[in-house]
């Protein structure tokens, strides 16, 4: 150890830490020698797919992986102690005193039969040595800090009655209301709506910054890590790829994976060209790990020596390392996805004819009452929505969970019925569901599962079916083999594959898909997102794009439709929306997606739309919006405001869309 | 039927292919299946042959050889009429599986169709099969089939009749779960988006989903119903002497329980590995159709 490093001592120091999961199938290295430092009050994102080990890799911290896992390597040194050596009861003082946890899930890592204050109150007397009424009083005093209204009450609440952002902010609270150097989190926003994990965000970045903790932060989302880290680490197959500060790997990234990784971004530049930039193939088979370079398959400059001798993670300037051959990772030659600029292909835009039309769409659902005495509730999911899809037009919904955007895709579909209003739907409506994992019968073949529709519908005899199905499965790209599989042998994007297959079997007019890319990773997700486009380029059909992804949904989409509590506030070409909202629900919305891009971030007001969307047993009277709108005034909150032309393209619901 | 027509995959497969490919079926490589099999199958194949074993029919007296011990002449040794301990218990095992498959497959049968009607069409149907069940479950299994038999009868037939009726509402309710819960899935509403039949989601997006693990139920309940089979004959409301069951097996022993131990004990061991193996075999295709437990 040399002397500068002795001064500078970093926080947590990782040196060659190796995980291994023991199962039948061999042993599978999730973590592979990862070596890595965080700072005194740093926060350092791990950015990677699923399967890449970043959530493994956090675990092993400290200790908290489930068997079949095991730390087999490395050390890991918090303050210059090994916690690598530590034992449990040595490591179970650790754990919550000087490295809190927070993970994606706050339901299932708070315990549903327990008070909140009992879960809070326990540790801090344990690591902090305070009397019950001074534990409470802390816990009451975090749970002010986190944001939670009325925390004196709140605080003897069980976490069954709060909501999903409610519940994080407590799992927040808990982490550091012992004090500790290091905060780690796992995914903490993933569940949570863009609104909701915009506060989140904020809470977590000034409450670590007062208390000066570190932070490792695991994501997928590049836009957190652009608002969030100050420094990143890329990971790919157990191995860290590219490591260094959060502005650099934007401007400059120099691994080959962070690079297509960065590009399939929805940006700017993708809008005005015509396909996404998508990394071909799919993340290694752990339980084969490749030799030489893990990422060589989907790599467009990979060399000879790739295949044989895998590249050390080595200095491309002052705390910024990478792990490729090239000094500069991809070349600008390889940059250029041969399919970026290309046109689209038959990009005729939106035809005039309209294909679906809703008029005045109303859904109630009654919640059952077990008692008599007890009225009926009446939730109101969709309140008068009027809409038109053209032929050819993507129609993009965004909204927060609860909205009725998916209850809206439910009833074109035929699956709900309306409680009033009409729908005319000119040919055939498809859906491609949001799971990937459970829209499909596990006990059925692909070949069945894309042809039932057809055998349904009684369309053909056996060999002209045989033969569609076989056409289909080689428009969404995929191979005749895969016609023999069972759904649970196929990858995520795999499978929405085959879904949009299934979807296109009867030629739909128009397919509904509800949050199509969500359970995908990055590099998959361009994937589908180009496909989806250019099967509407070849056949002409329409969308209707669910999902609270803003940037892909502005891709996807020439039209949006922004939903709040069953209703359209706002309604126009996708471009002129997200440019110049008119809505402040549009605003909060756009300006709650993080960018990724470090320097947008760094400019951005830092105040989040407050407060979560009202439930709907409970509309407001006037404006659903009103009790979140900074704009609020009593006309809002007395009168509603009606969807009304704003502009020749426009239509908006507010007071004072100016 | 579609696969058929559709992808007829080759079957050729030489008889070495075919041993090797069932020493690698689950069932044979799975610890607590494998287990349950080594103990089942030479019980079964015994009671198979046993017609052409040289030992003394299970109905034939010999009364000179009255409460004689166990010997190579009589393995399980005679009881006070000097018949065969062993070639009744093999009779017994027959009539104790005929008993417990008869019985699973009963209550597979009208727990797939009554759990599915109610479960997936709701309303009426669940109102009324649901408020049977749940009556029928207020009863524990054992009284409702001695209750039964006095109703129905002694004798196989009645015997099987009565345990099914018992253990029915329990098939019902579990399939009417598993209905309720595939009946959300994204599956189902895909197949409603293309105004498939009713009979269409329930023939092959509903019941293949839930066989597994009625088919665990089932073993369970095969290993119960030989349990209550013995324990009605052992009541004598069951299989009546001098028909042989291991059930009145036993009972015919309990009164010289302390000069011929072994009239009542072997059969009553039969029982057990019986029952235990059956219970292996159902916990080691549990775990083979849990997801979770698979690598």
């Amino acid at each position: 150890m040399t002397i500068q490093q002795s001064i500078d001592t970093p926080l947590l120091d990782v040196r060659d830490m190796t995980t291994e999961f023991r199962t039948e199938a061999g042993t599978v290295a999730a973590v592979n020698g990862v070596s890595f430092q965080i700072g005194q009050g740093e926060r350092v994102a791990v950015v990677g797919e699923s399967g890449s080990g970043k959530s493994a890799m956090a675990m092993s911290l400290l200790k908290l992986l489930a068997l079949p896992g095991e730390v087999t390597g490395g050390q890991v040194l918090l303050d210059g102690r090994d916690l690598a050596k530590l034992s449990e009861r040595q490591l179970n003082k650790v754990r919550g005193r000087l490295v809190g946890t927070i993970f994606q899930d706050p339901m299932s890592s708070l315990d549903p039969v327990m008070r909140v204050s009992e879960q809070m109150i326990a540790p801090i007397r344990r690591h902090l040595g305070m009397s019950a009424a001074q534990a409470r009083a802390e816990a009451v005093l975090w749970l002010d800090k986190v944001g939670i209204p009325d925390p004196e009450g709140r605080i003897d609440a069980y976490p069954f009655e709060m909501s999903g952002g409610m519940r994080q902010r407590v799992m927040i609270a808990m982490a550091l209301s012992c004090r500790p150097n290091l905060v780690v989190a796992d995914e903490p926003t993933t569940a949570l709506d863009v609104t909701i994990q915009a506060q989140i965000v904020e809470v977590l970045k000034t409450l670590t910054a007062e208390s000066g903790a570190a932070m490792l932060f695991i994501t997928h989302d590049l836009g957190l890590v652009a608002r969030f880290a100050h420094k990143v680490a890329v990971m790919y197959a157990g191995r860290i790829v590219e490591f260094g500060p959060v502005s650099e790997i934007f401007r400059d990234a120099r691994h080959p994976y962070s690079q297509s990784l960065l590009r399939t971004i929805p940006s700017k530049t993708a809008l005005e060209g015509g396909r996404l930039p998508q990394i071909p193939g799919l993340p290694p088979d752990m339980k084969h790990a490749p030799d030489g370079c893990a990422f060589r398959a989907r790599c467009a400059a990979a060399e000879d020596r790739c295949a044989s001798e895998r590249p050390a993670l080595t200095s491309r300037g002052p705390d910024h390392a990478a792990a490729c051959w090239r000094p500069a990772g991809l070349g600008e030659a390889e940059k250029q996805d041969p399919g970026v600029h290309q046109p689209r292909r038959n990009d005729q835009g939106p035809g005039s004819r309209v294909v679906v039309e809703i008029h005045n769409l109303e859904k109630q659902f009654v919640t059952p009452s077990l008692f008599s005495r007890t009225p009926r509730q009446l939730v109101r999911a969709i309140n008068g929505v009027s809409l038109r899809v053209h032929q050819r037009e993507t129609l993009g919904i965004v909204g927060e969970s609860g909205c009725g955007k998916s209850t809206l895709a439910r009833i074109l579909l035929g699956i709900d019925t309306p409680t009033r209003g009409e729908i005319f739907i000119d040919g055939t409506p498809q859906m491609i569901f949001q799971d990937p994992f459970s829209s499909f019968n596990p006990k059925m073949r692909v070949s069945t599962i894309i042809a039932e529709p057809l055998i349904v519908k009684d369309w053909g005899d056996a060999a002209a079916r045989a033969e569609r199905v076989r056409w289909l499965i080689s428009k969404v790209g995929l191979g005749p083999e895969y016609l023999e599989r069972y759904p649970s042998e196929l990858s995520g994007g795999q499978r929405q594959r085959v879904a949009v297959a299934r979807a296109l079997a009867l030629e739909p007019s128009v397919v509904v898909a509800d949050e199509p890319t969500s359970a995908l990773d990055v590099s998959v997700r361009a994937q589908i997102i180009n496909l989806l486009r250019d099967l509407q380029d070849e056949l002409g059909i329409s969308f209707v794009f669910i999902s609270h992804d803003l940037l892909t949904v502005r891709y996807m989409s020439d039209r949006i439709a922004v939903m709040y509590l069953g209703e359209v506030v706002e309604y126009g070409p996708a471009d002129l929306v997200f440019e110049h909202p008119v809505h402040p629900y549009t605003r909060a919305l756009i300006d709650a997606v993080p960018v990724p891009d470090p320097a947008v971030e760094a400019n951005r007001s830092a105040v989040p739309i407050s407060g979560e969307l009202p439930s709907p047993l409970d509309i407001p009277a006037g404006c659903a919006f009103a009790t979140r709108c900074p704009m609020a005034t009593d006309r809002c909150r007395t009168e509603k405001p009606q969807l009304r032309k704003h502009s020749r393209l426009r239509e908006a619901a507010c007071h004072y869309a100016d | 039927m579609f696969q058929k027509t559709l992808y007829a995959r080759p079957q050729h497969r030489s008889f070495r292919a075919a041993l090797a490919g069932l020493m690698r079926n689950p069932l044979v490589t799975n610890k607590k299946s494998r287990l349950g099999l080594i103990i089942l199958l030479p019980i079964l194949a015994l009671a198979a042959i046993a017609p052409i074993l040289p030992i003394q029919a299970p109905l034939e007296t010999n009364l000179f050889a009255s409460l004689e011990k166990p010997s190579i002449f009589h393995p399980f040794g005679t009881d006070k009429m000097g018949r065969d301990i062993f070639s009744r218990t093999l009779a017994g095992i027959k009539v104790s599986l005929i008993v417990g498959l008869s019985v699973a497959a009963i209550a597979l049968g009208m727990g797939l169709l009554l759990g599915t009607l109610a479960g997936f069409f709701g309303g009426l149907i669940d109102r009324v099969v649901m408020t049977v069940v749940d009556i029928f479950l207020a009863f524990p299994s054992l009284l409702l089939a001695i209750g039964l038999v006095a109703i129905l009868g002694t004798g196989l037939i009645p015997v099987i009749l009565a345990i099914s009726l018992a253990d029915v509402p329990r098939f019902i309710r579990l399939q009417r779960s598993l209905v309720l819960s595939l009946r959300t899935r994204a599956f189902i509403d895909a197949a409603r988006t293309v105004q498939a039949s009713q009979f269409w989601m329930v023939t092959r997006h509903i019941v293949p989903n839930t066989l597994a693990p009625m088919l665990v139920a089932a073993s369970i309940a095969a290993a119960n119903a030989i349990l209550i089979e013995a324990s009605l004959s052992f009541l004598g409301l069951g299989i009546m002497p001098p028909e042989p069951s291991l059930g009145n097996v036993i009972r015919d022993g309990q009164l010289y329980l302390e000069h011929a131990w072994w009239i009542s004990t072997l059969p009553g061991v039969v029982i057990l590995l019986i029952a235990v193996s059956l219970h292996f075999l159902s916990d080691g295709v549990r775990e083979l159709l849990d997801p979770r437990s698979r690598k």
